[in-house]
C-alpha cells in the first residue's frame, strides 16, 4: 500500500477509512481493546449525531465522561462520577485531523469532546464572573492546562496591601492589568482553538505537563520589583533561573523545527540524542509533521524568545504552549532571564531533571516538555520512563539498535537503557 | 436545648434591622451579630473545643488582629481578649485542652496565645505567609502543623524554634484540614495530598484533583465510627467535591456538586459562579455547611445528596464559617474576600460575624 501523504502531514480526511497506509502510530501503540471504544462511541453517538462510524453498542456502560452537562437537579446535587479515568491512556491519539468530518477513531472523538468541553468552559468562565486567576484543567484528574496562573485571592490581596504601604499602587495596578490581559488572551485562545493551540493543548494534557506560564506576572518586568514580600512564586523562580544555565544549547535553539521534542510528547528524542540518533534526524514521524511546523512558528513569533534561548533560565519553552499570553508580556519578561516563566513552581523539582546527563540539550527541549514539572501527573518527576511503565513493544524498540518506523515510542526511554 | 439562637432583640444589638424600612441587607437571616467585630475582613473562625466549658470564638482578620469572644447560651457575645500580629491573620486553631490558641499570619510566623496569661509567643517561622495551622494531638506526640505559601508543611514542637519536621509540598498551600490520624492539604495548581499522622506525619497519597479549578477550602468528614474517612474540597468555581479516601466504589461514592451559583441549577442561562470560601462539617450530624462569595451559606446532606437549606443573600461575601463543638452554633463571617479584586474593596464597610442556631437545620434528611 502506498503511504498516505496527507496522513503524514496530519491531515488525512479519511482517517481509518483511508485506503492508503497510515504508518499507524496509535494503531500500534494504542493497544486499546475494542470494548471501551465501542461504548465510547455509543455514548457519543447520543451526543454527536455527526458520527458516521457504526459500531455495535456493547453492554459495557461507561460512566459519564464529564459531569459538565449532566448535573441537574432541584434539591439534590447532580451526581457525578469522578472515578472514571477516561481519556488518559488513549495510546497516542495524535491530532491527526481534528476537524475530520467523521472522526473515526476514539482518540479523535475524545479529543474533540475534550476541546469542545474546553471551549464551553472558557465561555462559562468569562461570563460567570468567577475568579480569573485559577489553574484550569479540562477534565478532572487531568493535569492543568498551561497558560493559567493560580493565584489565590488572599495572595492578591496581600500584594495589594504591600504595594499600598510602599506607596507603589500603580505597579500593582499595572501588574493586575497584565495578568488580566494574559488571562483574557489565553481564554480567547482556547475558545478559538486554532490548530497550534490545539496541538499544544493536547500534548499538554497527555503528558501531564503543568506549566504555570505567567505565574511571575507580578514581577514580569522586574522580578525584584516585588521586594521582599514577594510573591513566593517569584522568589523560587529566580533561584531556579540561575541553575538553569543554558550552556551549549545552540544545537537545539537554532533548529527548533528539526527537533520533534519541542512539543513535549517525546522528550527523549531531544534529551538523549545518543540513544536515538535515528530519530532526531529522520522527520517522518507520524503526526509530527504538523507540530513541527507550528513549533517553528511559535518559536519564532517572539523575537525575545530567540534571545531567550541564550539567556540563562529562559528557554522558549512556554512558547509552544502559551504563545498568546506570553506575547502579551513582552520582551522584558523574557529578556530579564531571571523571571523564568513557568519554572517558578516546579523549580525545586526541575533541578533533578536538569542535572541529568546531556544537560545542554535539555536546556531547550526538555523545558518544553517539562515532564518532570508536572504537578498533577502521577509519574515521577524525571524525564525517563521507568521500565515498568513501558509496554513490551516500547521496551523492545528502545532495546533494539534502531527504531522501527511506525513503532517509535513516544515516551522517553528508561534510564537503564541509556548508554551515554 | 439551649436558649441560644432565639433571634430576640438583644442579639442584634445596634443594628437597624428591627422595625426599619431600610434595604440594609447585611443580616437578612436575622442571626445574632457578634459585638465588636473586627475592622477588616475576617479570614478565619474557630470555636473552642469541648474541653473548655462554654463557647469561645476566635476570629482572625486582615486588620492583623485575633479576637476572642465568649458566647453565652443566651446569645450574648462578650469580647474577651485580643492579640496582634504584624500581618493579616489567615488561620487560627485551638489546642485540644482549650488553653491555647494558635494563630498563623502573613507575617510568616505563627504564634501561640496562652489565654490564661494573655501572652502570645512565636512558635513557627516560614519563608512566606502561613496559610493554615492545626494542632495535632497524637498518642505519642503533639505538635502544630503549619502550611505556608513557601510550599512547605512544617511541624512544630512549641518549645523549640526548629521544626520537628518539614514536608515539601508541590505548590503553595492553600488550605488544609486535620482530624487525627488524617490530614489533607490542598495546594495551588490543583494539588491535593493526604497525610497520615500516626507515629509521625508522612505523605499518604497524592490525589488527582476532582475539581477543574483552583482549590479554595477543604474539610475532613468522619464516618459513623467517628473516624476520618474523606474530605470535601471546594473550589473557586462554585463546586464542591466529596471524596472518600478508600471507598468501596470510587466511581459512585465520590461526586461533586455545584453550589453558590446564581441561577441555581438552571444551566441554560449564563450564571454567575462564586467561590466556595469555607466548608464546615457539623460535628454531630455529619452534614455540611458551605459559605460562598455570593454572600450565602448552604447546608447539605452529603449522604442523601441533597441540599438542606440555602440562606438569603447577604450584601457581602461570606468569608469564613465554623461550628461549635456540639454543633449548636454555626458562625459565619460576612466580609469582603477579594473575589472581585481591589475595586470592590471598601475599607469603610463594616464586617460582621453572625451566629445561628444550627441544632435543627442541619439534621440529615432520611435517605430514601
Amino acid at each position: 500500500m502506498t503511504i498516505c501523504q496527507f496522513f503524514l502531514q496530519g491531515r488525512c480526511r479519511f482517517g481509518e477509512r483511508c485506503w492508503n497506509e497510515h504508518p499507524g502510530a496509535w494503531n500500534a501503540g494504542g493497544g486499546r481493546q475494542h470494548q471501551p471504544s465501542d461504548s465510547n462511541r455509543r455514548v457519543w453517538n447520543a451526543n454527536s449525531p455527526r458520527s458516521s462510524s457504526v459500531i455495535q453498542p456493547s453492554s459495557f456502560s461507561r460512566p459519564a465522561p464529564w459531569g459538565g452537562s449532566r448535573e441537574q437537579d432541584k434539591s439534590s446535587f447532580g451526581s457525578f462520577d469522578s472515578g472514571a479515568s477516561t481519556n488518559r491512556n488513549r495510546g497516542v491519539g495524535l491530532p491527526q485531523n481534528l476537524f475530520a468530518s467523521s472522526p473515526s477513531t476514539d482518540a479523535q472523538r475524545d479529543e474533540k469532546k475534550l476541546l469542545e468541553g474546553i471551549v464551553k468552559d472558557m465561555e462559562v468562565w468569562e461570563s460567570s464572573g468567577q475568579w480569573m486567576f485559577s489553574a484550569y484543567s479540562p477534565m478532572k484528574k487531568k493535569s492543568s492546562i498551561s497558560g493559567f496562573t493560580d493565584i489565590s485571592p488572599e495572595e492578591l490581596r496581600l500584594e495589594y496591601h504591600n504595594f499600598l504601604t510602599s506607596n507603589n499602587l500603580q505597579s500593582y495596578l499595572s501588574s493586575i492589568q497584565q495578568l488580566i490581559t494574559q488571562w483574557k488572551n489565553r481564554v480567547n485562545e482556547l475558545k478559538s482553538l486554532n490548530t497550534s493551540t490545539k496541538i499544544a493543548l493536547l500534548s499538554d494534557i497527555k503528558d501531564g505537563i503543568n506549566q504555570a506560564a505567567p505565574t511571575f506576572g507580578f514581577g514580569s518586568s522586574q522580578t525584584a520589583a516585588f521586594g521582599s514580600p514577594g510573591f513566593p512564586v517569584n522568589n523560587s523562580m529566580s533561584d531556579t533561573a540561575q541553575n538553569f544555565s543554558f550552556k551549549a544549547s545552540s544545537g537545539f535553539a537554532t533548529a527548533p523545527s528539526g527537533s520533534p521534542p519541542v512539543f513535549g510528547s517525546s522528550p527523549a528524542f531531544g534529551a538523549v540524542p545518543s540513544a536515538s540518533p535515528a530519530i532526531t534526524t529522520s522527520t517522518p514521524i507520524p503526526g509530527f509533521g504538523k507540530p513541527q511546523v507550528t513549533s517553528a512558528a511559535s518559536f519564532s513569533f517572539k523575537s525575545p524568545a530567540a534571545s531567550g534561548f541564550t539567556s540563562p533560565g529562559f528557554s522558549g519553552f512556554p512558547a509552544p504552549v502559551a504563545a498568546g499570553p506570553l506575547g502579551a508580556l513582552g520582551a522584558p519578561a523574557f529578556g530579564s532571564g531571571s523571571s523564568v516563566v513557568g519554572f517558578g513552581n516546579p523549580g525545586s523539582q526541575s533541578h533533578t531533571a536538569f542535572s541529568k546527563p546531556s544537560s545542554d540539550s535539555f536546556g531547550n527541549s526538555n523545558t518544553s516538555t517539562s515532564v518532570p514539572i508536572s504537578n498533577g501527573s502521577t509519574t515521577d518527576n524525571e524525564i525517563f520512563t521507568p521500565k515498568h511503565q513501558l509496554t513490551a513493544e516500547e521496551l523492545e524498540q528502545f532495546q533494539s539498535k534502531k527504531f522501527t518506523l511506525g513503532k517509535i515510542p513516544l515516551k522517553p526511554p528508561p534510564v537503564e537503557l541509556l548508554n551515554i | 436545648m439551649s436558649l441560644f439562637g432565639t433571634t430576640s432583640g438583644f442579639g442584634t444589638s445596634g443594628t437597624s434591622m428591627f422595625g426599619s424600612t431600610t434595604t440594609d441587607n447585611h443580616n437578612p437571616m436575622k442571626d445574632i451579630e457578634v459585638t465588636s467585630s473586627p475592622d477588616d475582613s475576617i479570614g478565619c473562625l474557630s470555636f473552642s473545643p469541648p474541653t473548655l466549658p462554654g463557647n469561645f470564638l476566635i476570629a482572625g482578620s486582615w486588620a492583623n488582629d485575633v479576637r476572642c469572644w465568649e458566647v453565652q447560651d443566651s446569645g450574648q457575645t462578650i469580647p474577651k481578649a485580643q492579640q496582634m500580629h504584624t500581618g493579616p491573620v489567615l488561620a487560627v486553631c485551638w489546642s485540644d485542652d482549650g488553653s491555647k490558641v494558635f494563630t498563623a499570619s502573613c507575617d510568616k510566623t505563627a504564634k501561640m496565645w496562652d489565654l490564661n496569661s494573655n501572652q502570645a509567643i512565636q512558635i513557627a517561622q516560614h519563608d512566606a505567609p502561613v496559610k493554615t495551622i492545626h494542632w495535632i494531638k497524637a498518642p505519642n506526640y503533639s505538635c502544630v502543623m503549619t502550611g505556608s505559601w513557601d510550599k512547605t508543611l512544617k511541624f512544630w514542637d512549641t518549645r523549640s524554634s526548629n521544626p520537628m519536621m518539614v514536608l515539601q509540598l508541590p505548590e503553595r498551600c492553600y488550605c488544609a484540614d486535620m482530624i487525627y490520624p488524617m490530614a489533607v492539604v490542598a495546594t495551588a495548581e490543583r494539588g491535593l495530598i493526604v497525610y497520615q499522622l500516626e507515629n509521625q506525619p508522612s505523605e499518604f497519597r497524592r490525589i488527582e484533583s476532582p475539581l477543574k479549578h483552583q482549590h479554595r477550602c477543604v474539610a475532613i468528614f468522619k464516618d459513623k465510627q467517628n473516624k476520618p474517612t474523606g474530605f470535601a474540597l471546594g473550589s473557586i468555581e462554585g463546586r464542591v467535591a466529596i471524596h472518600y479516601i478508600n471507598p468501596p466504589n470510587p466511581a459512585k461514592d465520590n461526586f461533586t456538586f455545584k453550589c453558590h451559583r446564581s441561577n441555581g441549577t438552571n444551566t441554560s442561562a449564563p450564571q454567575d459562579i462564586y467561590a466556595v470560601n469555607g466548608i464546615a462539617f457539623h460535628p454531630v450530624h455529619g452534614t455540611l455547611a458551605t459559605v460562598g462569595s455570593d454572600g450565602r451559606f448552604s447546608f447539605w446532606d452529603k449522604d442523601a445528596r441533597t441540599k438542606l437549606k440555602t440562606s438569603e443573600q447577604l450584601d457581602q461575601p461570606i468569608s469564613a464559617c465554623c461550628f461549635n463543638h456540639n454543633g449548636n452554633i454555626f458562625a459565619y463571617a460576612s466580609s469582603y474576600d477579594w473575589s472581585k479584586g481591589h475595586e470592590f474593596y471598601n475599607p469603610q464597610k463594616k464586617n460582621y460575624i453572625f451566629l445561628r442556631n444550627a441544632a435543627e437545620e442541619l439534621k440529615p434528611r432520611n435517605k430514601k
